[in-house]
């Protein structure tokens, strides 16, 4: 029998019940992730230092053609995770793949600098290292304040509603909505001004 | 509704970190838009990630060949400076009179100036990969490209709006990556603002239309 062999030994849909790393190994990983961002803990540093540094050296070995900036790409990426360890949450992910996260923003940077002489760092912007994953909280909050924000615009004076649904939920320009209601631009824009401003009182905005 | 998808291998080369800068933000942008690939990268980031760093792949630790481990490590450790996340900026980019929010993944960017041929602008990204050219490229209503003919690929990312070719409709976050030789002829009834990337300059293909070649290194 011939196996073909893929880059990626495992499919998508087994990912949970094959994992490679343990869990109590990744455990001990979150553990010392966290002792270095909030008490800066340099032992559980070197923990985390002994378990990634080879690992990353291999896979940087792979990706440049000279040892030196192998070596740079590891030590990146391990002075990132003491400076960056606080990004870490261990409700979103697992040390490694957050530090797996760090090591290719590194190498993806390096890379970027020797190929096209830029040193814009886009990486991060890429794939964030503090990735906000919407909680349902979150969600939940968002709906309140919409609930909240439609509430307030159907209290507004009728003429000033339309010019603030237009705006926002038909995401109107300014000239359209004058085109479209028949109106001077200059009525539009006081109109808006006007509804924005009653909004933010019953928001609550208006204390700061 | 988002029917255009980067294929498996684009998301796979993505985690990895393998593609250029113009692609990868092509998938990011689309997948800031669409929670199924967003899922999909996330899920496999977890499993490259796992596979990276498995045990088994690990050198001798004590491999004082490889690191002089104490000295890195207190050369790390010794300072206390953390790094924080940068401030959330949120940039716009005006077209025709109209702002739109700049996707926060181009925010370390740097934008050319915005070009314009009739209905059609163009900003330039400057990404500096060679013969990969990227674009932030916006359609007035009404605006489209005459037929053209492809070598290589092109990347369309449509952040807002929609467009037609001769195989249907586009809408917001579509990820649509052309490759090979093809032809075909955009058009966008009510506008649109799309990122794109191609690695060759569009040829036009019909009659008078050879007549735009300029605006096919305009696109390019
Ligand atoms: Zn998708």
């Amino acid at each position: 029998m011939i196996v073909v062999q893929t880059e990626l030994p495992i499919s998508i849909g087994h990912a949970k019940s094959k994992r490679m790393i343990n869990n109590t190994e990744v455990q001990e990983l979150n553990g010392w992730l966290k002792a270095v961002a909030n008490s800066r803990c340099k032992i559980a540093f070197t923990h985390l230092f002994k378990f990634f540094a080879p690992k990353i050296q291999r896979i940087a070995r792979s990706k440049f053609t000279n040892e030196a900036q192998a070596h740079e790409a590891v030590q990146e990426t391990m002075s990132n995770v003491w400076r960056k360890a606080h990004l870490f949450d261990a409700d979103k992910g697992a040390a490694t793949t957050w530090v797996y996260t760090v090591m290719r923003n590194v190498i993806f940077d390096l890379l970027r600098k020797m190929k096209s002489n830029r040193e814009d760092n886009l990486s991060d912007d890429i794939w964030p290292i503090a990735e906000s994953t919407v909680s349902d909280d979150d969600i939940y909050e968002d709906h309140l304040e919409n609930k909240k924000l439609l509430h307030g615009i159907e209290s507004l004076p009728e003429a000033q509603q339309q010019v603030v649904k237009g705006f926002y939920l038909m995401e109107m320009s300014q000239e359209q909505l004058a085109t479209h209601l028949n109106l001077p631009l200059g009525t539009i824009k006081s109109r808006l001004r006007l509804a924005l401003s009653k909004l933010k009182v019953q928001l609550g905005e208006d204390h700061d | 509704m988002i029917k255009h998808h980067p294929t498996f291998e684009l998301i796979q080369s993505f985690v990895n970190g393998d593609l250029p800068a113009s692609l990868s933000i092509g998938i990011k942008l689309h997948a800031e838009m669409c929670s199924q690939c967003q899922k999909q990268i996330a899920q496999l980031t977890e499993q490259v990630a796992d596979n990276a760093f498995e045990s088994e792949n690990s050198f001798a630790v004590n491999d004082n060949d490889i690191f002089d481990f104490e000295s890195i490590i207190s050369d790390i450790t010794e300072s206390d400076d953390i790094d924080d996340v940068s401030v959330e900026i949120n940039k716009t980019i005006n077209f025709k009179n109209k702002a739109y929010p700049l996707p926060k993944a181009l925010n370390n960017v740097s934008v050319g100036k915005t070009a314009n041929i009739g209905k059609l602008s163009r900003a330039r990204l400057q990404l500096d990969e060679e013969e990969i050219h990227t674009n932030l490229l916006h359609f007035n209503p009404g605006g489209g490209v005459p037929e053209h003919t492809h070598k290589g690929f092109e990347l369309t990312v449509l952040l807002d709006g929609s467009f037609t070719d001769h195989k249907g409709e586009y809408t917001k976050g579509d990820f649509i990556m052309l490759d090979g030789t093809f032809t075909h002829q955009p058009i966008s009834e009510k506008g649109c603002l799309c990122y794109t990337v191609a690695n060759d300059a569009l040829h036009f293909t019909q009659g008078i239309n050879k007549l735009l070649n300029p605006i096919g290194n305009f696109i390019y």
